[in-house]
């Protein structure tokens, strides 16, 4: 094909940023900083350019590119988006800018290995989301694990080298089992017609036996589902959203969680119709229990990054929930939960990371009354608290919504439970925006003008502070200096995109729509 | 009727003969000059394991060539053999530059008898690859397996050096007693030794399905265990880390690499070639062993503190991954990958395996021990050392894009191809398993502060080979066609 191959420099601009800190062996930390950022602005801009040229009527692949790899075995180079990959595509090298931004200052030792290997994980984690080659597809999806494991593991807070062997065993298991469903996969295809391949397009024209369906379909799903993360594959996440550094958070929530979403979509939907089928009610199941569950967690957190990170496992349980409820509104909300996920789960770790850096600690405890003196973090707090919380006219709302009504529709009972639990995520969302920019916080002394307090002495109650035991010594947030530009800079992308998707959200419908339709009828077999 | 000798075709034996000569040489210049410089012996230990290289491709391969009757064979199976066998060699002895000159062991390293030891052992490897019949091949491996014995010991003065190579040499003898009693009973039962000649009497004797005569039974059993000794399976492997740990390390690195070729080598020749008519039943006991030796190894390496002896259990581990390789022989029709995965693991395992057995030679020049303490807080030491260290890791562990990968992938898709979907799983749990052991070497280099003090050594050969390992471990499974299409040509030759 004679065309630019945009989507093998999408994915190895940050590689080839990578590489060249490697080799410069005594790069300066600014030196490296300025690598980093000019290898991951190419990769976003690549992909803005990819995104525009997209054709969202076509289901098929586009941009594609192949050459032979090891054709004895089947094995080619094979990377293409559609409707599905190509938005995750653009997420995650926003994310990855963003990323680089965001560590600029934090990240104060070791900064040249730092940005090797995130940008070494922005080539990983670009590469699951194109290949069409399911042994490369394996190959990138590996590649992930260890810069993410690192970055955990050496930038880290106190427990880290736990929270990265955590996380790493984990998805190893999970995806070692993946590993001998291709390899069955590959071999079931060869002897129904004879030709070998990991082509993900052929393989998914293969029709298979129930049985066969049914178990390479679990060992696909346990990988995806460990990495999602659904309950009870979970406990890692907390774990290591809490340990590792800022930056490495947000790629966490906003880019490989999606990795699972992704998975689900792109194998065991098309591969294994029949067993999509027959699994659904049970991961429904899950899914809803991982809603309830993860909001139920947020509640009790007094940890601010504990509480984001459970609220994740929440939000994922809408991913799958959509996916699972197999009609037109749930994947199509599962597709948007997860973009507006990334947008705002991100921006949350952002927030929190904001905090950390001015405060040290995040226990929500020690803040309060921040709106007086960051009115600009307040305001992007605030923002993207509502759009976790669901509020319409931001993009959280937009994908619950249609993946709620595509669970209500498959499940009326999950429908149901699903929507209950968006009160909790109300609960626990505005009470921690409560906690920490609006209430008094526990160093500072009471305000004499203030009516509560002027009330509840007329009543002779014992003033109300926030926050009860803390185990941080006091510290006043009044003194804490609001959002530099660098911090609004990470901030103010994500907030619009939120604004965008939420409020108009018909191009990202529109992208993703007749992929999803093509999707369903090969699960269905109806189509929209 | 007079004797009439034929003249044997020097031409498929270049290259052991320059081995050879490389010994002769190395030999007498230890003899005839004083004090020869070891940079000099080293020199010369490598270029004739370049030649040696080089000359295999003066051979017609594809011909299956035979001379001295049937004994001595140049087939694709052969060149496979000899092409990793000649590549580890190449690495030990990069390996060794340096820890020989430097003084670490108690009494000092000879040189010329070091390399000599080293070379008589490649040539060892290099005949059982070629053997075409039972008594050659015998031969070939106990020129590999008493030149190791010796050079397990070759830190003479050191208690652990002497104990590793008595408990080595004890058990390897035994094991090839067992294993010449089982050619024996092979030989009175079927009256050859050539193994193709074995092979063609068992296909008329024996019949699939019908029970096997329980003198042949026996032939195999012992086979079997004798050969399970040379390659180290579990329940034959009690020699293994007491000798790996006690050897000089280079030797470690060496020996955990050259003489699995040659077992392996010989298990293929034997069972593949001689007793295929036989694989209904070796396939099975393989299986067993398989899974056995690599539930044994990964489990007991994760208790290790000595990296040495860790490494020691994970290659018992890697050779389960490779007898499970051959357990997938099905028909040895071409499309047949069992003895081709294997032959790839092989190759694989020789860079990730030395190359981290010469990361720990490194350390312990520049004044460090062995253990996992040692290692803590490599990364922000030397970090292109910590970073190979981590690589040759991940690579033992399966991690793609790494060597190791591809090689597990084969061997997976082997198995699953004949039928072994169980035993592809075993491989998938362990390799979990042994990210236990793998990662927390990386996760001390990396994630800790470093302990104990540092003294600066050159060694700038140590340095290349390992350069060149890491980069082969990092980049060749990109590139891995060929020699996987090389591998997997050995139907041809064992059919």
């Amino acid at each position: 094909m004679e065309q630019l191959p945009i989507l093998s420099l999408i994915t190895y601009s940050p590689l080839a940023g990578a590489v060249i800190l490697f080799l410069w062996a005594n790069a300066s930390p600014r030196a490296a900083r300025w690598v980093a950022l000019v290898a991951s602005s190419i990769s976003f801009l690549l992909s803005i350019g990819m995104l525009i040229a997209f054709d969202p009527q076509r289901s098929g692949m586009q941009f594609t590119e192949t050459f032979e790899w090891l054709p004895e075995l089947g094995i080619a180079y094979r990377l293409g988006v559609d409707g599905i990959s190509a938005p995750l595509v653009g997420l995650t090298t926003l994310l990855t800018l963003i990323a680089v931004i965001a560590s600029w200052e934090p990240i104060r030792h070791r900064v040249r290995e730092y940005y090797i290997t995130l940008l070494l994980l922005a080539t990983g984690m670009l590469g699951v989301f194109v290949s069409l080659d399911l042994f490369l597809f394996y190959v990138f999806w590996e590649i992930v694990l260890i810069p993410m494991a690192l970055i955990i593991g050496v930038w880290g807070s106190a427990n880290r080298v736990y929270a990265a062997v955590k996380f790493f065993l984990y998805t190893l298991a999970g995806s070692l089992l993946m590993l001998v469903g291709i390899v069955a996969l590959y071999q079931e295809y060869f002897q129904r017609t004879g030709v070998r391949t990991l082509d993900v397009l052929e393989l998914a024209q293969g029709h298979y036996s129930q049985t066969f369906q049914f178990w390479a379909f679990l060992a696909f799903f346990l990988a995806f589902a460990i990495k999602v993360p659904m309950w009870p594959f979970h406990t890692w996440l907390p774990d290591a959203h809490v340990e590792a550094p800022t930056a490495g958070s947000v790629i966490l929530a906003g880019v490989l969680l999606k990795m699972g979403g992704y998975g689900f979509l792109r194998f065991n939907l098309p591969l294994f119709p029949d067993a999509s089928r027959a699994w659904a009610p049970a991961i429904v199941v899950l899914s809803v229990i991982a809603i309830l569950y993860g909001a139920l967690m947020a509640l009790v957190q007094r940890d601010f990054k504990k509480l984001v990170a459970y609220s994740s496992v929440s939000h994922m349980g809408f991913v799958t929930l959509g996916i699972f409820a197999l009609n037109q509104p749930g994947l199509s909300g599962a597709m948007v939960v997860m973009l507006s996920h990334g947008f705002v789960t991100s921006a949350l770790f952002l927030i929190v990371g904001i905090l950390y850096e001015r405060a040290h600690t995040r226990e929500l405890a020690v803040f309060g009354g921040l709106a007086r003196n960051m009115p600009v973090f307040t305001a992007f707090f605030g923002l993207f608290a509502f759009a976790s919380l669901g509020l319409p006219g931001l993009s959280g709302f937009v994908g619950e919504f249609l993946a709620l009504l595509g669970g209500f529709r498959a499940y009326r009972w999950a429908g149901v439970l699903g929507t209950a639990v968006v009160i909790l995520a109300a609960w626990y969302m505005l009470r921690v925006f409560q906690r920490v920019a609006l209430v008094r916080a526990p160093g500072e002394p009471p305000d004499p003008d203030d009516p509560e307090l002027r009330l509840a002495a007329a009543h002779g109650v014992p003033p109300v502070a926030g926050g009860g035991d803390v185990e941080h010594p006091p510290l006043d947030p009044r003194t804490f200096p609001d959002v530099n530009w660098r911090e609004a800079l990470t901030l103010a992308p994500l907030a619009l995109l939120t604004v965008w998707v939420g409020v108009y959200p018909l191009p990202v419908l529109r992208m993703i729509e007749s992929t999803l339709a093509a999707l369903l009828a090969t699960v269905t077999g109806t189509g929209l | 009727m007079p004797l009439r000798l034929a003249a044997p075709e020097w031409s498929l034996l270049v290259p052991p003969l320059i081995i050879v000569g490389t010994i002769v040489l190395l030999l007498a210049i230890d003899a005839l000059v004083s004090r020869p410089s070891a940079r000099l012996m080293l020199g010369i230990a490598i270029a004739g394991h370049v030649l040696a290289l080089g000359s295999l491709a003066t051979i017609d391969w594809s011909r299956g060539a035979t001379t001295f009757g049937a004994s001595y064979r140049a087939d694709w199976f052969a060149l496979v053999v000899a092409l990793v066998a000649l590549v580890a060699g190449l690495l030990s002895v990069l390996v060794s530059a340096g820890y020989t000159e430097s003084g670490l062991e108690p009494g000092g390293i000879g040189q010329a008898e070091y390399l000599s030891l080293l070379l008589f052992s490649v040539l060892g490897t290099l005949i059982v690859g070629a053997a075409g019949d039972l008594i050659v091949l015998l031969l070939g491996l106990e020129t590999s397996a008493v030149a190791v014995y010796a050079l397990t010991a070759f830190a003479r003065r050191r208690i652990t050096s002497v104990e590793g190579a008595l408990k080595y040499f004890l058990l390897g003898a035994f094991a090839t007693a067992i294993l010449i009693y089982g050619m024996a009973w092979m030989y009175g039962l079927t009256g050859s030794i050539v193994l193709s000649d074995i092979s063609h009497t068992l296909r008329t004797v024996v019949t699939p399905g019908q029970p096997l005569d329980p003198a042949l039974l026996l032939a195999l059993l012992l086979l079997t265990v004798g050969l399970g000794f040379k390659i180290a399976a579990v329940p034959f492997h009690m020699w293994t880390p007491d000798a790996y740990q006690g050897a000089p390390t280079p030797v470690s690195a060496y020996m955990s690499v050259v003489p699995k070729v040659a077992g392996f080598a010989a298990m293929a020749r034997i069972l593949v070639q001689g007793l295929q008519p036989l694989s209904e039943r070796w396939v099975d006991l393989l299986a067993a062993l398989a899974l056995v030796t690599m539930v044994y190894g990964n489990v007991v390496a994760i208790a290790q503190r000595d990296l040495k002896r860790m490494l020691g259990y994970s290659a018992i581990g890697h050779t389960g991954y490779m007898l499970a390789g051959l357990a997938a022989f099905t028909t040895g029709q071409p499309g047949d990958r069992s003895v081709g995965s294997v032959l790839f693991y092989l190759f694989a395992y020789a860079f990730m395996n030395i190359g981290a057995f010469g990361i720990i030679a490194w350390l312990q020049e520049r004044g460090l021990g062995t253990t996992l303490d040692d290692v803590a807080g490599l990364a922000s030491r030397a970090p292109l050392a910590a970073l190979m260290m981590a690589i040759f890791m991940l690579s033992l562990m399966g991690m793609p894009p790494l060597l190791g990968f591809y090689a597990k992938y084969y061997v997976i898709l082997a198995l699953i191809e004949a039928g072994q979907l169980w035993l592809a799983v075993a491989i998938v749990v362990m390799s979990a398993v042994s990210a236990f052991f793998y990662l927390r070497v990386v996760t001390r280099m990396y994630f800790e502060e470093p302990a104990g003090t540092w003294q600066p050594a050159r060694t700038p050969l140590l340095g290349l080979g390992l350069v060149v390992m890491a980069g082969v471990t990092l980049a060749l499974g990109l590139v891995s066609g060929p020699i996987l299409e090389l591998a997997q040509r050995w139907p041809t030759a064992l059919t």
